[in-house]
């Protein structure tokens, strides 16, 4: 239950996080690399197959290096992790899409495909990390996402870059109204930009964080 | 007494703010509303005599006037909002439409017979509504009218005869059109007038209702082909020598455009092309061409149709010369080349010129008219443009008006060396006196253009000083809220000593944040545009932070789960709706059938869920009055009136969807009398209101929130019930949205406070919940199909219940509908914001209502002054181009309309604002004495 996470999450330390970071940014960046390469696509010319291939290279990565740091090891295994991760993935992507219609994307046929692979995107920022660690456990999903109240590594991992990826597609639609009349003006090419940089600027943010809460440890440790 | 001045205390700030916001928008409007100084003077026959000009190839000098009248007789048929792709052929579009090459009989003259018939884009001036501008009709010709009654509203007395008919009633296509029709045949065979104007109104009324791809306008469209084709049938007949029409000019012109879904008033491309079809009886040979605007293409038939294109500017001086009569004294148009020459080429053919010699020949002798006209043209506009600028306290600028000078002298310069070279050696040299004249004519030509530039950069300018003044006023009463919500604070402190510094919390910043970001769109015009789409998102924002207190809290889940809910439904339901705006018709050929009731296939079915939401406001009233132990006898009259009333919209409803098998009779009068009922029982119960609260005299300080309760849900159902008769099929749904969503916000506002502060019994006072309400408040304007334009208004809700037009009565009607769910009733309810929050704590109620109150007019007027100083961006949406033709008019009653919305949709915010205030008075004194006591 809720009282015992802590201990739980002691076997992650400072270092994992970082590499797991480090792999998720790498995953994130070689995608548009290949996306510009090899196939000399991008998001505002390509906004779906660009975001497929993210999808494609990212969500199998976070769902992997996620389900690692699944707490309760003894009790679940490393492929019910990755279950979860799956369906997280979609749940999440559900409610991405009921959020986005809340604020005004556009609704149609021929929006639909594009809402759906940026709801999985958001979602593999998201949800995914969350549902691998936590699963369906109410009290963490509550703790981090309601009173954004993180407590140790994996807490932190998870909490900034996903509200740094739902708070920079938020900042995203803004350009949207302009009549400046650019095609990276679309939806969602603006937002999933903004997503894109609010989960890295989430993940360097965690990364600070992480080294003085690291710091703070080894303090506490030497003591 | 204390209490009293107490009081005043509390009260006078509203006072203090009203009195700033009216000044301020009284200061803003007048620098924003444009000032052309009209001219009370006009042209004279005699006036001429002044004139440098001079014809010496014409010795017929007593009978013309200015020029020599090139047609007899005029016939103008107007169609209202002529599309410019009605007329002209579809080759000269990208695509070919259901509604293009409907009149072919127009096409068909002008590819047969192009040296008579020509068909011209005219381009308008924005505010694109109906034209009514020709001033000829002041001078000395017969003038006969056929069609649209405001053209005898606004000239009384100008008419030899006319059959006027009614225009306002946008429902009805064809009793306007009938009526030309039946008028303007036999008309046609009558020597008693000299020009002879039909407007017919069947296409602008077609647009406003079913937009242009539809079936009821292309059988408009059809039937004008089949009038247009016996009109110039019957002047061919008469075109013989001796005949009545052997010298007519017809033109069928569009006086504005519209978009594909049939609103004008705009300055887009589609708002402002319209059409001119002119055609000649007279046989002429083939005509100068100034070949500038023409392009030519051949149409669906293969034979080439040309096009030139023509200022409405320009069109009445055009007229003016060609029946001879002086131009109007405030026109800065010029006569257009295009236009004159199609009905004053060459009248003889020359008879004795060597071969090289006859072009120019031909053009020589229509070219000398021309230039002569021009001549007089230039010094009419130079004419106006001098006693203008004599009499006009904003005039041109100096530096501007010496170049315009100049340009004329050296023009007039020429002028007098261009008719020695060529009347004096004729024949002798062809290319002097061609290029001399050409050279004359573009003087004149250069002239004319720079100062319509002139004008149409000045005219259009705003007065910059006084939108900053108002401006200031704006801010200044800004300063004025904060000290008073600071005062209102420390009063707070003062009666309760306890209560804790105000902690700057995540909600309040939050909410300030979304209110400033909202203000700062205001600063671009695109987000001006998209306003209501930014709204919902900051809104849905909102309901997503709520969403998340409401976890954090682990209450009020369902509460913020249906506000998310609401926000969306309405938001896709206006999506839908508003495609007749935007997508168009790509969408209704997605989805036929129109959500909303407008679909009326299924009366029963879309009948019953819009009676059931009508059901709930008569019975939240009578749950808030059953057990209240205030006005005993009184709130049973009101809960009557109100139940009337509710029952009364459902006849209207069941009546307005034809649920009801009313003999059609009873239907009519039926129609008209029950809205107006209603009106009447509204307004009386909020007369009797008032009247009850300023005669009340022991105020029952034990059940003051009952007290507040009663008063507020008396106050929005007198309001109600006009309200939503007047939002007409979807009134009953925007109803049940806007309690739904009303009690959402009030139980997502007290599920923050019992946790807060019930200990200090002195609640902070959250603006989380007042900038939702507002936000939901604006967010509604645009669910109801509104928005900040000039088409954005629902003329048909002026309408219900009366058939004839008064401006007074019909503006008011206007006002009720435009700002009724939006302003007016979210302003009423507020009081509720405060009530329910703190029913648990007596204490500062009073106090919190006039916290509550001021908050929300922070919030409103913090917009308003960030639209105020948007709305100079706006000039480059709207008024891109000028007024200069339409100033003259603004007794238009469309264009009031239109004008004046457009300018104050946001200020008119800001004084329901004022409104909102004078109205918490009342709800105050009631919640005042516990304060003090």
């Amino acid at each position: 239950m809720g009282t015992t996470n802590i201990n739980n999450n002691v076997a992650v330390s400072v270092s994992d996080a970082f590499r797991v970071h480090l792999i998720s940014v790498l995953g994130l960046a070689s995608a548009i690399w290949i996306a510009h390469n090899i196939y000399t696509i991008n998001l505002t010319t390509h906004p779906i197959q660009a975001l497929r291939l993210i999808l494609v290279f990212e969500t199998p990565i976070l769902i992997s290096l996620y389900s690692c740091l699944g707490r309760n090891r003894e009790q679940c295994s490393y492929l019910v992790a990755v279950g979860r991760g799956m369906l997280g993935l979609l749940a999440g992507a559900v409610f991405m899409v009921l959020g986005a219609v809340t604020l005004g994307a556009p609704v149609g046929i021929q929006y639909m495909k594009k809402t759906i692979y940026w709801s999985l995107l958001m979602s593999s920022f998201t949800f995914v990390p969350t549902s691998c660690v936590f699963g369906s456990s109410w009290m963490d999903w509550q703790r981090l996402f309601a009173n954004t109240k993180p407590i140790g590594v994996v807490d932190y991992m998870i909490c900034i870059p996903a509200h740094g990826a739902v708070i920079g597609a938020w900042l995203g639609a803004w350009p949207m109204p302009l009549d400046w009349e650019r095609p990276w003006q679309e939806w969602p090419v603006c937002v999933s930009y903004g997503a894109l940089a609010g989960y890295l600027v989430g993940v360097f943010a965690s990364w600070g964080v992480l080294l003085v809460f690291g710091k703070r440890e080894n303090h506490f440790k030497g003591d | 007494m204390a209490g009293s001045s107490q009081k005043w205390r509390l009260i006078s700030p509203f006072f203090i703010i009203l009195t700033l916001h009216c000044i301020a928008i009284v200061f803003f409007t007048r620098g924003f509303l444009l000032t052309r100084t009209e001219l009370p003077n006009f042209s004279q026959c005699s006036d001429t005599s002044q004139s440098p000009c001079s014809n010496p190839n014409t010795n017929t000098t007593d009978t013309r006037c200015w020029t020599k009248p090139t047609v007899d007789r005029l016939v103008i048929i107007v169609l209202d909002a002529l599309r410019f792709d009605f007329v002209a052929p579809s080759t000269f579009f990208d695509e070919k439409r259901p509604w293009m090459d409907k009149l072919k009989v127009l096409q068909k003259l002008a590819s047969d017979e192009p040296s008579s018939a020509r068909i011209f884009k005219a381009i308008a001036d924005p505010p694109t509504t109906s034209l009514q501008r020709l001033k000829m009709v002041r001078n000395g010709k017969r003038v006969m009218m056929v069609g649209d009654d405001t053209w005898v509203q606004l000239f009384p007395d100008h008419f030899e005869k006319s059959f006027p008919f009614p225009s306002f009633n946008v429902k009805d296509l064809d009793t306007v059109d009938d009526g030309c029709i039946q008028h303007l045949f036999p008309s046609l065979y009558m020597a008693d007038w000299d020009v002879l104007i039909a407007h017919f109104l069947g296409v602008d009324h077609a647009g406003h209702i079913f937009g242009v791809d539809s079936s009821p306008m292309i059988d408009k469209l059809e039937q004008y082909n089949v009038i247009l084709e016996k009109v110039t049938e019957i002047l061919k007949n008469q075109s013989g020598p001796g005949g009545l029409h052997e010298n007519t000019l017809l033109l069928v012109m569009g006086d504005h455009g519209q978009t594909i879904n049939g609103d004008h008033g705009g300055g887009t491309a589609e708002e402002v092309e319209t059409s001119i079809f002119a055609m000649s009886t007279k046989i002429r040979s083939r005509p100068f061409s100034s070949e500038l605007d023409m392009s030519c293409k051949f149409d669906t038939d293969g034979k080439e149709i040309c096009v030139s294109s023509v200022q409405q500017l320009d069109f009445a001086v055009t007229m003016a010369a060609l029946l001879g009569i002086p131009f109007p004294f405030g026109s800065i148009g010029r006569v257009n080349p295009d236009l004159y020459a199609l009905s004053a080429g060459s009248r003889n053919q020359p008879v004795s010129v060597s071969t090289e010699c006859k072009e120019w020949s031909n053009f020589e002798e229509w070219g000398s008219d021309y230039a002569n006209v021009l001549c007089i043209n230039s010094w009419q506009v130079k004419k106006y443009i001098d006693v203008y600028s004599a009499s006009s306290i904003i005039g041109f600028p100096s530096e501007d008006l010496l170049h315009v000078e100049n340009m004329y002298a050296q023009a007039q310069v020429n002028w007098s060396n261009t008719v020695q070279n060529c009347f004096l050696s004729e024949n002798e040299n062809c290319n002097t006196s061609f290029t001399g004249l050409r050279d004359q004519i573009n003087a004149y030509s250069n002239f004319l253009a720079s100062v319509a530039e002139l004008a149409r950069s000045k005219w259009t300018e705003f007065d910059l000083p006084m939108m900053y003044v108002g401006l200031g006023i704006m801010i200044l009463s800004l300063f004025v809220h904060l000290v008073v919500i600071i005062r209102a604070n420390k009063f707070c402190q003062i009666s309760y000593p306890y209560s804790g510094y105000p902690e700057i919390s995540l909600r309040l910043t939050s909410a300030i944040f979304l209110v400033a970001i909202r203000g700062c769109s205001f600063l671009s015009n695109s987000y001006i545009l998209t306003e209501g789409k930014v709204a919902s998102f900051l809104l849905g924002t909102t309901g997503i932070l709520s969403l998340r207190y409401s976890f954090i809290r682990k209450k009020m889940l369902i509460e913020a789960f249906g506000f998310l809910l609401l926000n969306s439904i309405l938001r896709l339901i206006t999506t839908i709706e508003l495609s007749k705006q935007s997508l168009g018709f790509m969408f209704t050929s997605i989805f036929p059938v129109k959500m909303l009731g407008i679909d009326r296939s299924h009366p029963v079915w879309l009948f019953i869920p819009e009676i059931i939401p009508l059901l709930l406001v008569p019975y939240l009233l009578y749950k808030s009055i059953v057990g209240n132990p205030c006005w005993r006898v009184l709130k049973y009259f009101f809960l009557a009136g109100t139940v009337i009333s509710y029952m009364l919209i459902m006849f209207y409803l069941a009546l307005e969807s034809n649920v009801l098998a009313v003999p059609p009779m009873v239907e009519d009068v039926e129609r008209n009398f029950v809205p107006r009922i209603i009106y009447a029982i509204g307004f009386g119960q909020v007369v009797l209101l008032t009247f009850v609260q300023f005669f009340e005299k022991a105020e029952n300080t034990l059940h003051i929130t009952e007290n507040i309760t009663i008063k507020t849900m008396l106050m929005l159902s007198a309001w109600s019930p006009t309200i939503i008769v007047l939002l007409g099929g979807q009134g009953s749904f925007i109803a049940l949205a806007s309690i739904v969503g009303g009690w959402c916000v009030i139980r997502l506002g007290i599920s923050e406070e019992k946790t807060w502060d019930i200990t200090v019994r002195v609640p902070n006072t959250d603006p989380l919940p007042i900038a939702q309400w507002s936000l939901f408040a604006i967010c509604l304007f645009f669910y109801t199909g509104h928005w900040c334009a000039f088409d954005g208004l629902r003329y048909s809700a002026a309408f219900i219940g009366f058939d004839e037009f008064n401006l007074i009565r019909q503006a008011i009607l206007l006002s009720i509908d435009t700002f009724g769910v939006s302003h007016i009733l979210p302003i009423l309810g507020l009081p509720f914001l405060v009530v329910f929050q703190y029913l648990s704590c007596q204490g500062g109620k009073g106090k919190e209502i006039l916290h509550v109150k001021l908050s929300q007019t922070l919030l409103m007027s913090l917009l308003s002054i960030f639209s105020f100083s948007g709305i100079p961006d706006l000039r480059t949406h709207y008024f891109r181009d000028d007024y200069i033709h339409s100033i003259p008019d603004l007794r238009t009653h469309y264009f009031r309309d239109d004008y004046i919305h457009s300018n104050m949709c946001h200020n008119t915010k800001t004084s329901f604002d004022g409104m909102g205030a004078i109205c918490s008075k009342i709800r105050f004194r009631c919640g005042w004495p516990s304060t003090h006591g």
